[in-house]
């Protein structure tokens, strides 16, 4: 599952894990303390996260102050919620495991299983 | 033009006759892979047969033409023999009208089934591109973790392919079962199973009036599961991914709105989990789906044949 982009996923999840805003300098500093890394990269991916719109920045002096444009569980509900829709909308193509029932299929659905259940136990 | 309507006829009966056929037969999913098969090849050919019509209507056009090299006198000539009332210019400008707005139509169709296969690849990748962003990754899971209360796993082609399961999928599931739900994923992946999803799926969108395309993009899309199901059973026990079934059925309520429809599949795929058919029925059912799909595959070829050689004297006007 590794691979390109990785790096910008370790740098949201910093961004979203502290309180306020943070400069390219601040944001290295935490990742130096679990790799080795250069500046330029961070200050690379950070301009690419705003250039996608997952940043927002602001100029103070020579830096740039930069946040996360939405929280984690913002975008993980509109993930989430684009998933749910994916047998409706005709243009998500996501396999679910498990497509989303109603209350009644999903009884119907827990009555065949303790039946069939119950078959396999009497045999 | 015997040829054209032949065809056009042929296409009729199958998109008329093979979504209740087929449907009855691939609905309990024994021999899911030949299901597919027959499924495709159905849409398939109502689809060639409809090229093929356009085609022959433009070769009887073009070999008719009293004047190839000159079109625009020829329609010239055309006209002015419509104002002088000769029935064989008459015929000759229908035939003319008939084919333009057949290939007008085919070609809106074209245009439209691979825009919305683009935007199905475009709406993927960005969704599998911002999962992989959002998503937690935990040590040695091939997938990420969204914060979800719904219980929800699924894969979603990009680059690379990603799968998702939600934090309340990812607390009710025990291990075997989690594993059992990955390997049912990676097979959907590895299948290149969302072009297929996306191929039928856009038929159905853009041809939502016939059955045949409707019903084969929702049956495709079950048989489908089955077939990663099956991949999972290989792997891990049945009873391990009716297991895992049961549990991600559970769980929080699904938001208004969000309800998929495909409950019969779900209890088609438990009852076929619990117990699998029989080698009788499950070489009987292939030998049928085969010869369907056979009969599906030289349908188009074999009555456009018929019609250029044999039938041709029926319609003695035409000819």
């Amino acid at each position: 599952m590794r691979g390109f982009g990785d790096l910008e996923s370790v740098v949201m999840d910093q961004m979203w894990n502290r309180a306020g805003k943070a400069t390219v300098r601040e944001v290295l500093e935490d990742l130096q303390r679990t790799r080795d890394i250069a500046y330029t990269t961070v200050m690379t991916t950070m301009d690419t996260l705003h250039r996608k719109g997952w940043l927002d920045r602001e100029k103070h002096g020579k830096a740039y102050h930069y946040w996360p444009t939405l929280t984690r569980e913002e975008y993980s509900a509109r993930l989430m919620r684009e998933a749910l829709d994916g047998s409706e909308n005709p243009d998500a193509v996501l396999s679910q495991f498990l497509a989303q029932m109603s209350d009644e299929e999903s009884s119907r659905l827990r009555s065949l299983l303790r039946r069939l259940s119950s078959r396999k136990g009497a045999s | 033009m015997t040829v054209a309507i032949c065809l056009l006829l042929y296409s009729l009966v199958v998109a008329v006759f093979a979504p209740r056929l087929l449907a009855r037969l691939t609905r309990a999913g024994v021999a899911p892979r030949l299901g597919i098969a027959a499924w495709l090849m159905a849409a398939g050919s109502v689809l060639a047969s409809w090229s093929v019509a356009v085609v022959a209507l433009l070769v009887e056009l073009l070999r008719n033409w009293t004047q190839p090299g000159e079109i625009l006198a020829a329609c010239v000539t055309t006209l002015q023999g419509v104002a002088a009332g000769e029935a064989g210019v008459l015929v000759q400008s229908g035939l003319v009208a008939l084919t333009a707005i057949a290939i007008a139509a085919m070609t809106v169709l074209v245009w439209r089934w691979g825009r919305s296969l683009l935007r199905a690849r475009t709406r993927t990748h960005r969704h599998a591109s911002m999962a992989r962003v959002v998503g937690r990754r935990m040590a040695g899971l091939d997938a990420v973790v969204l914060d979800a209360p719904e219980r929800v796993a699924y894969c979603v082609a990009g680059r690379p392919h990603t799968i998702v399961v939600s934090s309340a999928a990812l607390a009710a599931l025990d291990d075997d079962h989690l594993a059992a739900v990955l390997t049912h994923e990676r097979a959907h992946l590895t299948g290149r199973h969302h072009l297929l999803l996306a191929a039928t799926r856009g038929l159905a969108t853009n041809l939502s009036r016939i059955e045949l395309f409707t019903t084969a993009a929702s049956e495709v899309a079950t048989l489908l599961e089955i077939c990663a199901d099956d991949a999972a059973v290989r792997r891990h026990d049945p009873r391990t991914v009716l297991g895992a079934l049961l549990t991600l059925s559970g769980g929080a309520s699904i938001p208004a709105g969000a309800l998929g429809a495909t409950g019969v599949g779900v209890l088609a795929r438990a009852e076929r989990l619990a117990e699998p058919p029989p080698p009788a029925q499950r070489a009987r059912m292939r030998l049928l789906l085969s010869a369907i799909t056979l009969l599906v595959t030289t349908g188009p070829a074999f009555t456009g044949l018929l019609a250029a050689r044999g039938v041709a004297s029926c319609l003695p006007g035409f000819a």
